[in-house]
């Protein structure tokens, strides 16, 4: 429904990519593909390629996480992938859309519908309560106060908080906190939940209960892409993609393997 | 995102930062406060004079000696009206219904043990109803008094006041510069006029005025301080101007510039007018300074509330929220500011005006017109001043806003 609607909105060309029969196993449609995505930052000299060449492909379903030392490429990656900037070349299609040259406002609308974020530092709005603060994608959407107030709640339900609805921010512990923020991801029915060191912020027990919650999340058939330098939280994923240099260089690395690529 | 909801949310947000928005708010507070209690003083001002100078009597006409220019730098020279010109007047000029000739100076009174500088007043039964003066008790002036030069005084009601305390005035003698006077009269309260209070005076008859206390008399005849004249009606006023002016050319045998000057009570109220304006506006525009000054602290904290909520912009635009959007909240937030001290600040001024009326004299005016203007212009104000944050807050790039600590 959601999807149908952005593409009417957008008014965009929704056909199979030409080059789609490169790429292998369409079983199962895909949510992100990243074709040869460029970025490059400055020009002439003091040119900086923080992407090189990208290509990635993650289906309905996956739970994947991206790992790669600082300066990798992983977190402009991820800000393309989260529509927050666009590559200097290359297509991104989200959701079979090209979303590589839409305009800001036609991004916004998209992060708003098609992505739910959770960030390191939850990034929660401390004047407003757990309820509200989840609401606020729903009221850029402009869904009404009844069904924001319904779908919320259910929301915060899922993650636990049922009991924490008119909490404010800092009267939640961090796992806590977390845990609303990933309701507040959730709640426009995102294609795709984008977390970005999720648990960088948590000790050891609340990564486990937010862990718990993400693999709940994906095993309900949500699309979960994360960003994290924790092997430990990597290895509760399904599939662990590696960065270098700008570059995809294992797309599929298994847990045993990481130890291996961290120190290469 | 519609209006209500952009509103609701500045609220929060405004709502959860009490101390700063209202500290942004008496910026505003004070300029609204300041406009509203100016403009309505003024204007009070503006009011208590035009009511003086109605009570002064209806269609009233004033002929002082000396030309627009030479008033004020002629000081000693003869007076170069007299009491001739006031007959010529009253019998001469056909739109002139009454006149009454006057001779004015400060001189000491006295009664028994008490005594005090007052104005006396030489004038003639006319004046009563020139200057819609009326008698309390006892008599005013007659004719009879002004053929005898008789020695007789009807007193204004601060005067006899101050000189009799609780005797009653009427048949005691008293004394002007030496010379004895009977009181026959005290007049009814009339009021100030600029600060001339006129019931600190004494009327006396005007020939007892010239020959008993001035001692001077002009080459020219009975020399007067100023008449008095009235016109038939308000529509005759500019023609008896005009009559008054001729005939006193005539009879001057004035060539070049005039000797004297006719000015009709709205010419008087125009002065006045200009100057009470005048006034207004000042305080106006002082006022409307410390709205300015206002409006630049909404910016100001706006800006800084931009700096400071970083991080929350990069929150609302990651999950959705369109330029437009941030930049509608900023600019609501502000306009909520400065509207709020702008009602709130009408209601000082207000309260302002009330108290100025209850103390002073001034019946200060609250006028729908200055509050309707005050309130818009603060609400332009936080409109004015809001852009410049607000469209600072909505180009915000959300990677780097998010990443801000």
């Amino acid at each position: 429904m959601t999807r149908l609607l952005l593409s009417e909105v957008l008014n965009m060309d929704n056909k199979l990519n030409p080059h789609s029969a490169v790429f292998d196993s369409p079983r199962k449609p895909v949510v992100i593909r990243l074709e040869d995505i460029f970025k490059v930052y400055g020009i002439g000299n003091t040119e900086v390629r923080a992407l090189n060449g990208v290509n990635l492909i993650v289906e309905e379903g996956e739970y994947c996480s991206i790992m790669g030392a600082s300066g990798s490429g992983k977190s402009t990656a991820m800000n393309i992938i989260g529509c927050l900037d666009r590559p200097t070349s290359g297509h991104y299609y989200l959701d079979g859309v090209d979303v590589s040259a839409l305009a800001d406002s036609e991004l916004a609308r998209i992060r708003n519908l098609k992505i739910g974020f959770v960030f390191q530092q939850f990034h929660l709005l401390a004047q407003l309560t757990a309820l509200e603060n989840v609401m606020l994608p729903m009221v850029y959407a402009g869904i009404p106060n009844a069904e924001r107030r319904e779908r919320a709640t259910a929301a915060l339900k899922r993650v636990g908080l049922e009991n924490r609805l008119n909490n404010k921010p800092n009267q939640l512990s961090g796992g806590q906190q977390q845990r609303v923020a990933i309701a507040r991801a959730i709640v426009n029915k995102p294609v795709l939940v984008l977390a970005d060191e999720p648990t960088g912020a948590l000790d050891s027990r609340t990564t486990q209960e937010v862990m718990d919650i993400f693999t709940e999340l994906n095993t309900s058939g949500i699309t979960v892409v994360m960003v994290t330098h924790e092997p430990e939280v990597a290895r509760l994923t399904k599939r662990i993609v590696w960065f270098r240099d700008g570059e995809v260089i294992q797309s599929h690395v298994t847990p045993q393997e990481i130890t291996q690529m961290a120190v290469s | 995102m519609d209006l209500i909801e952009s509103i609701k949310m500045a609220g929060t947000t405004l709502v959860a930062n009490k101390l700063r928005s209202s500290l942004t708010m008496l910026g505003i507070i004070i300029g609204n406060a300041s406009v509203i209690a100016m403009v309505g003083i003024g204007q009070g001002a503006q009011r208590l004079a035009s009511e003086q100078f109605e009570s002064l009597g209806p269609n009233l006409l004033f002929i002082v000696p000396g030309s627009q220019e030479t008033r004020g730098r002629t000081l000693n020279l003869p007076k170069t009206l007299v009491l001739a010109d006031a007959d010529a007047i009253a019998n001469q000029v056909p739109s002139v219904r009454e006149v009454a000739p006057q001779i004015n100076s400060r001189l000491l009174v006295t009664y028994r043990n008490r005594n005090t500088n007052s104005s006396i007043t030489g004038t003639t039964p006319n004046f009563l109803a020139v200057r819609s003066f009326d008698v309390a008790r006892g008599r005013f002036i007659t004719n009879l008094d002004l053929e005898r030069n008789k020695q007789v005084v009807a007193l204004g009601a601060d005067l006899a006041e101050k000189l009799f305390g609780n005797t009653d005035p009427i048949g005691q003698t008293m004394r002007i510069k030496n010379a004895s006077f009977l009181v026959i009269g005290v007049m009814e309260p009339k009021g100030a006029v600029l600060g001339d209070n006129q019931d600190d005076t004494a009327f006396i008859p005007l020939t007892t005025m010239a020959n008993r206390i001035m001692g001077r008399t002009s080459p020219y005849g009975l020399e007067l301080t100023f008449i008095s004249a009235t016109a038939k009606n308000q529509d005759s006023i500019g023609a008896a101007q005009f009559q008054i002016e001729n005939l006193l050319r005539l009879r001057h045998k004035i060539t070049d510039e005039d000797d004297f000057t006719v000015r009709t009570q709205k010419d008087v109220l125009k002065i006045v007018g200009t100057i009470t304006g005048g006034l207004t506006l000042l305080l106006a525009a002082i006022a409307a300074i410390s709205l300015l000054v206002g409006g630049i602290g909404v910016m100001n904290i706006m800006l800084v509330s931009v700096t400071e909520r970083t991080q929350e912009i990069g929150l609302r635009k990651a999950i959705g929220a369109q330029e437009r959007d941030i930049l509608i909240q900023f600019l609501i937030e502000a306009v909520i500011l400065s509207a709020a001290g702008g009602i709130i600040g009408t209601g000082l001024g207000i309260s302002v005006i009330q108290l100025v009326a209850m103390v002073g004299p001034l019946k200060a005016g609250i006028s729908p017109v200055a509050i309707l203007l005050s309130v818009s212009v603060s609400g332009g104000i936080g409109l004015f001043f809001g852009v410049v944050p607000a469209r600072r807050a909505a180009k915000l790039d959300p990677i780097v806003a998010l990443r801000s600590a």
